[in-house]
């Protein structure tokens, strides 16, 4: 009788636990990890106890590889999350399905719920990267990066160097000062984003046809043709060859290690690299990646977003949506865009966050996370803030394969540059297929 | 000999109805969804789906990756096959003439069997870190080791990495067969001829042909399929696309990717294959082959 009492009790108390969790749960899926995922945990768990109606679920499915593929699985399962975090290279795939019915754009669903924050009050820049084509704000902006130069300051004082290079051609005046104290003068993460896509917006040029996809569904990259882009990769690696330049792999991690070990003068990262950084190396400054002066004459031009934004899923219930919208207006504020700013190293998303920041006085406490702003917010570019090309991160892949071979003389530069643009024109025409 | 009799006609397929619904779905279901990938063309999230007939395949073999990874698995299955069959039979003979403590190097030799190829992956990761890695060390001594950019030392890395768990699977099938043949055999040749090697090679390994044959299909399956894990935790195919298995690459494209095409005709190939593969070796090997 006494086993038969305290299992009653204990099915009640479990009744009652459940009756608790009824408020309505909001999911979302992410594909950051580490550090920056424990940041995404913190938000959802602030505005849970911000309020009693929802409950937002974050779920971390790895990389934003991994996220992007296990959204698509599950929205073909009929099991998608509400919210999911998709990056800069998946962006064209999940505008270009608004029209299927699977994303709903953040300014129908701002206009359906009543979302308390305007989509003009994004920063314009990262606005337009996740808009479609009539300007529409779709994705949802969040973590916003772009890559930038880490310089280790008690390197460059050993060697004598008083100002980090602001150009290409300033690098390769000191590299071999660096190198002969027995440093790595540069290392960088990310041959595709940083040494490519960043390559061509840094200095103004169009990176594929139909106006790098804007105007028309792109069919080729403008890789060999492009004469200043031969030119960098000739000097990457002659630089490589000298010993300028040190590649690490493929691995993100693998090259900032060095640099994060004090072994190296420079590396190109990303703006939300800094977070793991400090604490670890003792003196070090965040820039804006350099440019090559003869190519611009001297103009700097900004970089694209990178990153990643959240995407609406279509497929669930009107209070379901009521809350995500509620929590969209939560991570817009002010207040949670500079605690994600401060936190991480990701730009501030809002204009809102930004005049926040300015009040405080945030930058003078913290210059670690000015470079960022300062960078995306260079004006004069005449090419559109950012790429719409189906099948990229295929041609990430196809990019990789070809830079190694180009390293080792496999292959002259030329040639990889040719490969680079025959495979992803084939890519490009394989997703024209499927519009 | 009697055979059994069932009194109703239907009673077999009840039970034969797990088995075979597993089948269904986990097995003739999927075949069927990657022939559909493999003829048409969709997006992503499986919109936009259209009929492709054969584009898919001639957009893989137009991809000169395609070819590098297929020459990679070849070599991969072939040297990897080579290399675990010898180290498991060296190590099998020898723990067969063991007179004491024989359990312990049992035990120990068959320990990293038990191990996932992934989990091997990362634990190759440090031994060729070119920071910590003490073979990365061992070998750039010798000759200047970077796996990075040189394909050479980056077959080198994912052979051993993908060598080493498999050994074990052919020392335990070596050592059971070298235990089944009779004494009286072995005793009988003694008395022939002198050599131990001359032994081995005449009598011990014309009678565990079998279990050789069996290890070379099983090691060629695991070359192909079972690296995958070692694959994605070493070096993701670079340089290049130079250390990408066929399985490697159709994962990529299809889940990095999202091209679920590519992927379709990719795994279909595969298929044909192994098919290829199999049927070459029960044809013209066994023939050779005497059990029994």
């Amino acid at each position: 009788m006494k086993k038969l009492i305290s299992i009653f009790v204990l099915l009640v108390s479990f009744a009652f636990t459940s009756n608790s969790y009824s408020k309505t749960e909001i999911h979302w899926w992410y594909g950051n990890s580490g550090f920056l995922g424990d940041v995404i945990i913190e938000i959802a768990n602030r505005f849970n106890e911000s309020q009693d109606e929802y409950m937002v679920i974050p779920t971390g499915k790895g990389s934003y590889e991994d996220n992007m593929a296990a959204t698509i699985a599950a929205f073909r399962a009929g099991d998608q999350p509400h919210y999911s975090q998709v990056y800069d290279a998946g962006a064209a795939i999940m505008v270009a399905q608004v029209k299927n019915g699977v994303v709903i754009g953040f300014e129908e669903m701002a206009e359906k719920y009543g979302i308390d924050v305007d989509a003009d009050n994004y920063i314009p820049g990262i606005k337009n990267f996740y808009a479609d084509g009539d300007g529409k704000m779709i994705g949802v902006p969040f973590n916003s990066s772009t890559c930038l130069m880490y310089a280790n300051m008690d390197i460059l004082n050993e060697v004598g160097i008083e100002e980090v290079p602001k150009t290409y051609e300033e690098f390769e005046g000191m590299a071999q000062k660096i190198l002969d104290a027995g440093y790595i003068p540069l290392l960088q993460s990310h041959s595709p984003w940083i040494w490519t896509e960043n390559f061509f917006s840094r200095h103004n040029l169009l990176m594929t046809d139909g106006n790098n996809g804007y105007d028309a569904v792109p069919t080729k990259t403008l890789f060999a043709e492009t004469e200043a882009f031969v030119y960098h990769w000739t000097k990457v690696k002659e630089w490589y060859e000298k010993g300028y330049y040190g590649y690490k792999g493929r691995a993100w991690g693998d090259n900032q290690a060095p640099f994060t070990n004090g072994e190296a003068a420079f590396w190109f990262g990303s703006a939300a690299s800094f977070g793991g950084m400090k604490g670890v190396l003792p003196n070090f400054t965040t820039n804006p990646i350099p440019y090559w002066d003869s190519v611009t004459g001297g103009k700097e031009y900004p970089t694209f977003i990178g990153g990643a934004a959240n995407w609406i899923l279509n497929g669930h219930t009107e209070e379901e949506y009521k809350g995500l919208a509620k929590f969209i207006e939560f991570m817009g504020s002010p207040e949670m865009d500079l605690y994600y700013h401060n936190m991480t190293g990701y730009a501030a998303v809002t204009k809102g966050g930004i005049e926040l920041a300015e009040t405080i006085n945030f930058y003078r406490a913290s210059p670690y996370h000015k470079a960022v702003g300062d960078q995306l917010g260079l004006e004069g570019s005449t090419i559109p803030g950012g790429y719409r090309a189906g099948n990229w991160p295929q041609i990430r892949e196809v990019i990789y394969e070809n830079v190694e071979p180009m390293l080792n003389g496999d292959i002259t530069v030329e040639k990889a540059l040719s490969n680079m643009d025959k495979g992803a024109a084939k890519l490009l025409k394989q997703f024209a297929k499927t519009l | 000999m009697k055979k059994v009799q069932f009194k109703s006609n239907y009673s077999q397929y009840f039970f034969l109805a797990p088995q075979l619904l597993i089948l269904l779905i986990f097995l003739y279901w999927p075949i069927i969804q990657t022939f559909k990938d493999a003829f048409t063309m969709q997006d992503a999230f499986g919109f936009g789906s259209q009929f492709a007939g054969f584009d898919n395949f001639l957009f893989i073999f137009s991809d000169p990756s395609y070819f590098t990874a297929f020459k990679f698995t070849i070599i991969y299955s072939f040297v990897i096959t080579l290399i675990t069959g010898s180290i498991g039979l060296l190590l099998a003979v020898q723990a067969n003439k063991v007179m004491h403590g024989k359990s312990a190097y049992k035990t120990l030799l068959i320990w990293p069997y038990a191990i996932a190829p992934a989990v091997v992956g990362v634990m190759a990761n440090y031994f060729f870190s070119e920071r910590y890695g003490l073979l990365h060390h061992l070998f750039n001594n010798l000759w200047g080791f970077n796996w990075y950019e040189n394909v050479f030392d980056a077959y080198i890395y994912v052979i051993i990495a993908g060598s080493w768990k498999q050994i074990s699977a052919n020392f335990i099938f070596f050592l059971a067969g070298l235990q089944a043949i009779q004494k009286t055999v072995i005793e009988a040749s003694i008395i022939d001829c002198k050599s131990n090697i001359r032994r081995f090679w005449t009598i011990t390994f014309p009678l565990l042909m079998p279990t050789t044959f069996f290890l070379i299909i099983i090691n060629i399956t695991y070359a192909f399929f079972d690296t995958f894990g070692i694959i994605d935790t070493t070096t993701i195919g670079a340089p290049g696309s130079e250390t990408k298995t066929l399985v490697y690459k159709a994962y990529i494209d299809g889940f990095k990717g999202l091209d679920l095409g590519s992927a379709g005709a990719q795994s279909i190939m595969m298929m044909i294959i192994v098919l290829v593969i199999t049927i070459f070796q029960f044809r013209y090997i066994e023939g050779k082959i005497h059990y029994n």
